[in-house]
């Protein structure tokens, strides 16, 4: 059984699964309008969670949480199960594909044979559409892959109930009928609303421009806290969080930036389009930590390159985001 | 500039930046450019890198949907990205 699927590649794979099952499902967005709608943008720092020791990172939301809010906000059905028992989880996906409904999964990026060795990581919330199968072997549309792919089902069935952080314990998602009438602009604005108060308005230090500061005041003393090889550890680790695991650069800036001035045109602000085009800069402010951050670990060292110099640019970047989602609740409540 | 001059740009471009002495003297266009293939033995440091330093010379931007991933391939695909950019 084989559903006809159209295959777009993206540089996230929830925004790509997102935007890829509701055009399959006749509501045709970009993976930024999908990524902006689902509230993507994040930062949170949280030093007391380790994964593979190293401290949580993150500058995008909850996985699976961007398919569950774009979806909502647009007002089309979604129906997301999991399954203790791994032989179930592969029926109900049989059943699925049967039904002509596609799939999406959450799945370990480890176990996924068509990943270049390279890229393959214990990472635990990669997502995917399965669209068919023909005999054992599994029809794949991942959206980071050029093309689509198969997969054997003892593998996939592995790939979907992987061990460890953010198991995705058979968890499969589909969407329904997508209504006639879509609240696009009122999604959008409810999208921009959610992220600038994460960003600006929770009283967390973890969080938002707060948890850039603290992780610039703990970043500025990694070499006195760790050692000069585990404070390197911890600075790669931070610009592989930014700069890759589909973030399509500058820690999802840029996506963020293109969807901004998708909104410009929708919801006819011309200020949003201003705006964009700063989420661009900040992007290139966050990838220049980035690249200076990567001399370091190379062993080319200079004094801009310091940490208490790339500290001093994470502040920079928090204030500068600080302004802008500060001005993108005011924008958007008019 | 034709494709393969702009190739041998890039090339020139990929091992200055990353700062590679001991450099092939040539490789071909489509090997790897990033991960443990790759003949110059590129990592993803190296990657924010090139990708910094293609944005200053040739004013291309690559992130936002454009997945570096493909885009960096190879310097081949590197130089089409450009040329379609």
């Amino acid at each position: 059984m084989t559903i006809e699927f159209i295959h777009r590649q993206s540089a996230h794979c929830e925004s790509g699964v997102t935007a890829n099952l509701l055009k399959h499902n006749g509501y045709s967005i970009s993976e930024a309008m999908a990524f902006g709608i689902g509230g993507g943008l994040f930062f949170g720092y949280f030093p007391f969670i380790k994964i593979n020791h190293l401290p949580l990172i993150t500058f995008r939301g909850a996985p699976g949480s961007i398919f569950k809010k774009c979806a909502s906000r647009l007002g089309v059905p979604v129906t997301s199960r999991q399954f203790r028992d791994p032989q179930r989880g592969m029926d109900a996906l049989d059943a699925s594909i049967a039904a002509g409904i596609p799939v999406g999964l959450q799945s370990g990026v480890y176990w996924l044979p068509y990943f270049p060795a390279a890229l393959r990581f214990h990472f635990n919330a990669h997502n995917l559409v399965v669209y068919g199968r023909e005999g054992d072997e599994y029809l794949i549309s991942d959206p980071i892959i050029e093309k689509p792919v198969r997969c054997s089902s003892a593998v996939l069935e592995r790939a979907r109930y992987a061990k460890g952080a953010l198991a995705p314990k058979g968890r499969m998602y589909s969407i329904g009928q997508v209504p006639g009438e879509i609240p696009l602009a009122a999604a959008i604005r409810a999208g921009i609303k959610e992220v600038a108060t994460r960003m600006v308005k929770v009283p967390i230090p973890l969080i938002g421009v707060r948890g850039m500061r603290m992780l610039a005041r703990h970043l500025q003393y990694w070499p006195d806290k760790f050692g000069d090889k585990q404070s390197i550890i911890h600075l790669g680790h931070l610009i592989r969080m930014q700069e890759e695991i589909g973030t399509g650069g500058g820690g999802f800036r840029f996506i963020y930036a293109a969807f901004l001035q998708e909104a410009a045109a929708v919801l006819e602000l011309p200020r949003l389009e201003i705006l964009a085009q700063e989420m661009t800069q900040i992007g290139d402010m966050w990838r220049r930590i980035a690249l200076l951050g990567a001399r370091r670990c190379k062993g080319r060292n200079s004094t801009d390159n310091t940490f208490p110099a790339l500290a001093e640019l994470m502040r920079e970047c928090s204030l500068r985001e600080e302004k802008l989602f500060r001005e993108l609740l005011h924008v958007v409540k008019k | 500039m034709d494709t393969q001059d702009l190739e041998q740009q890039l090339k020139k471009l990929i091992i200055e930046t990353c700062n590679i002495p001991d450099a092939p003297a040539d490789f071909p266009s489509d090997a790897p450019l990033i991960g443990p293939e790759s003949p110059l033995d590129l990592d993803s440091l190296d990657a924010v890198e090139v990708v910094v330093a293609v944005q200053k010379a040739y004013g291309v931007r690559i992130g936002g949907e454009d997945s570096s991933r493909e885009v960096l391939q190879s310097v081949q695909t590197l130089a089409e990205y450009i040329t379609k950019s």
